[in-house]
């Protein structure tokens, strides 16, 4: 019954009247403005308490120098001044460009390469279904899992073996794991955007391909001018949403740690590592300034990916 | 769904193979891990293709006792359950106040939920770890559960909120007119109504939260969570030598629920996630 009274326009300005100033004053309202706090106020203290009133925190934190106990001691910005000239932070800095720009450039050509595959393939809903779930395992399942795979008698090897090759590079060596890790994280990540971006295409009026058509456009020139154009939106959303889950990468990370009750090798830290390990790192003094200058780094990038992302599209988008 | 007719060229012969071939590894994986975790691990190794000589099911015996996955499993489960329904008896009824009861603040008071979409762990975690230190919530499973509730939030409003748009307003009218108050209207009809919008994100957030590993792995320190008995456990490996068969048993004490959960509601979950990015 609901669902046939939503089909209405309705859905539209989603029950949006018009306000006029009787309606603003009339019983109803007035009994709806009574409950606004008691409805709104308990997530929102709990929301402020866990997630704002840290983070608050920790801007006023990345500007003073404390382990953890005793007095804060004021330092201006030493730490992001100290943070900057330690190579293993310009380190994380690189590891976190390529997670986020490589990787993100790869998950999403596979993205747009899959989409195009699974377009009108016979058994697409399974496709789509199968390579959607890697998305739903934790980072730590799957790291580990490619760990095993990439170890000196993994299946990479063992595989590379059964078909006569038996030059290969050693993964897991430290030039070599970082990279390993990369193609990874590829892997664990391209479902997801395959099957939004999927979605999107499937809201696209088929007419707009039956006139390209008749134009005679071949497939990437309806790729090009029908698809793409009309997923500027979601590619927009999209690209916000990996930025902000890249810069966090932390799990699929900490799982290459060469030995036992350690964090990784540093040459594999990003931003989520180095914050982790200035504060809680086994062999190491808790700095809570320093890690707290990498968090407010963090989330600085994030806020300005976000803008960037949104405005480079809209460009596009304008422009069109 | 409509279909679209249209000339097949060439080209799908190079695709078409190469879409099921993806499709195809995805599948495998899954598969070689199941039977990998029935071998011994000297099996594992020497054989990786071959069905497993016999079955060595206590490798989740294994798993189960001496490394901790039971424990994990069930402070796992008690944190999903926990943080998932809290987290909805928190966000729903803000997300139905936000978007039906046209307040002048109600754009203010989503935007500031929504921006909580853009904090990450990062900027949260040591204030949090040093005030639950003070009030005795390290180490607690419930400190955890909270920090996961309040976390997931924004998340859920922000489904949530679009959710409630699309209900018909006619029905509040209706039900004001009869003589219900704002709790009623949204406690007996609203929310009932948002049943299957509910259960999308108790489902996400169930599915986010069963592996998390940086807040469990800050917070806790000698309880264990399914995600840190897994990272334990390869720890461990570096002293008792490899025993990747028991850790593979771990693996899917890890996989299988998501994987059950994703056949019996894989739609739902699709949609509900692709709702998310689309908006």
């Amino acid at each position: 019954m609901a669902s046939a009274i939503v089909v209405g326009p309705t859905t539209e300005g989603g029950g949006t009247r018009p306000v006029g100033p009787g309606r603003r004053h009339s019983p109803f309202h007035r009994a709806r403005r009574r409950m606004f706090v008691p409805f709104v106020y308990p997530a929102l203290a709990v929301y402020m308490l866990i997630m704002v009133a840290p983070t608050l925190f920790t801007l006023w934190l990345s500007l003073n120098r404390w382990a953890g106990a005793g007095p804060m001691q004021w330092a201006g910005l030493h730490n992001y001044t100290a943070m900057f000239r330690d190579p293993v932070f310009r380190t994380s800095f690189v590891n976190t460009f390529w997670i986020v720009v490589g990787v993100g450039a790869a998950v999403f050509a596979i993205a747009f390469g899959m989409t195009i595959l699974l377009q009108d393939m016979a058994g697409r809903r399974f496709a789509r279904a199968v390579v959607f779930f890697p998305s739903l395992v934790p980072g730590i399942a799957i790291s580990i899992m490619w760990g095993y795979l990439f170890n000196p008698d993994g299946l990479v090897n063992t595989l590379l073996a059964d078909v006569g090759v038996h030059s290969h590079p050693e993964w897991l060596a430290q030039d070599n794991m970082f990279k390993v890790i990369l193609i990874g994280m590829t892997w664990l990540s391209s479902g997801v955007y395959t099957v939004i971006f999927m979605a999107a295409v499937d809201r696209i009026p088929p007419e707009l391909y039956q006139a390209a058509e008749i134009e005679g456009a071949s497939a990437f020139q309806r790729f090009r001018y029908v698809t793409f154009p009309l997923m500027k939106d979601v590619v927009s959303v999209c690209s916000v949403l990996w930025c902000v889950g890249a810069l966090k990468t932390f799990e699929f990370l900490l799982v290459f740690s060469a030995e036992s009750g350690a964090l990784p090798p540093t040459n594999i830290w990003n931003f989520a590592m180095y914050s982790y390990a200035e504060a809680f790192n086994p062999d190491g003094t808790a700095d809570y300034g320093i890690a707290a200058a990498c968090g407010v780094i963090v989330l600085l990038l994030t806020g300005l990916l976000m803008f960037l992302a949104r405005r480079v599209l809209r460009r596009d988008a304008d422009t069109y | 769904m409509t279909k679209i007719k249209r000339h097949r060229g060439w080209g799908h012969l190079v695709t078409v193979p190469v879409a099921w071939a993806i499709v195809a590894v995805n599948v495998l994986m899954i598969v070689w891990i199941v039977l990998s975790s029935l071998k011994s691990t000297r099996e594992m190794a020497l054989h990786p293709w071959s069905w497993p000589k016999h079955f060595i099911w206590s490798n989740y015996r294994t798993a189960w006792v001496s490394a901790q996955f039971g424990a994990g499993v069930g402070n796992s489960l008690l944190l999903i359950i926990g943080s998932g329904l809290a987290c909805i008896l928190l966000a729903a009824p803000a997300a139905y106040a936000l978007s039906r009861f046209r307040m002048r603040s109600s754009g203010l008071h989503t935007a500031l939920f929504v921006l909580g979409l853009g904090i990450p762990a990062q900027t949260m975690f040591i204030p949090l770890y040093v005030a639950f230190d003070r009030i005795g919530l390290v180490d607690s499973v419930w400190g955890l559960m909270l920090i996961y509730t309040g976390a997931g939030i924004p998340y859920a409003l922000f489904l949530l909120t679009a959710f409630f748009r699309s209900l018909p307003v006619e029905l509040e009218e209706a039900a004001a007119l009869d003589g219900a108050g704002p709790g009623y209207t949204f406690w007996r009809i609203m929310l009932p109504l948002a049943r299957s919008g509910l259960i999308t994100i108790f489902v996400l957030q169930a599915i986010g939260h069963w592996g998390e590993t940086f807040f469990a792995l800050v917070m806790l320190h000698t309880k264990t969570t399914l995600s840190l008995s897994l990272y334990n456990f390869t720890q461990t490996m570096q002293y008792t030598g490899s025993r990747y068969s028991v850790l593979f048993a771990g693996l899917v004490i890890l996989i299988a629920p998501l994987l059950v959960l994703y056949i019996v509601l894989g739609r739902r979950i699709i949609e509900g996630i692709s709702a998310g990015y689309s908006k």
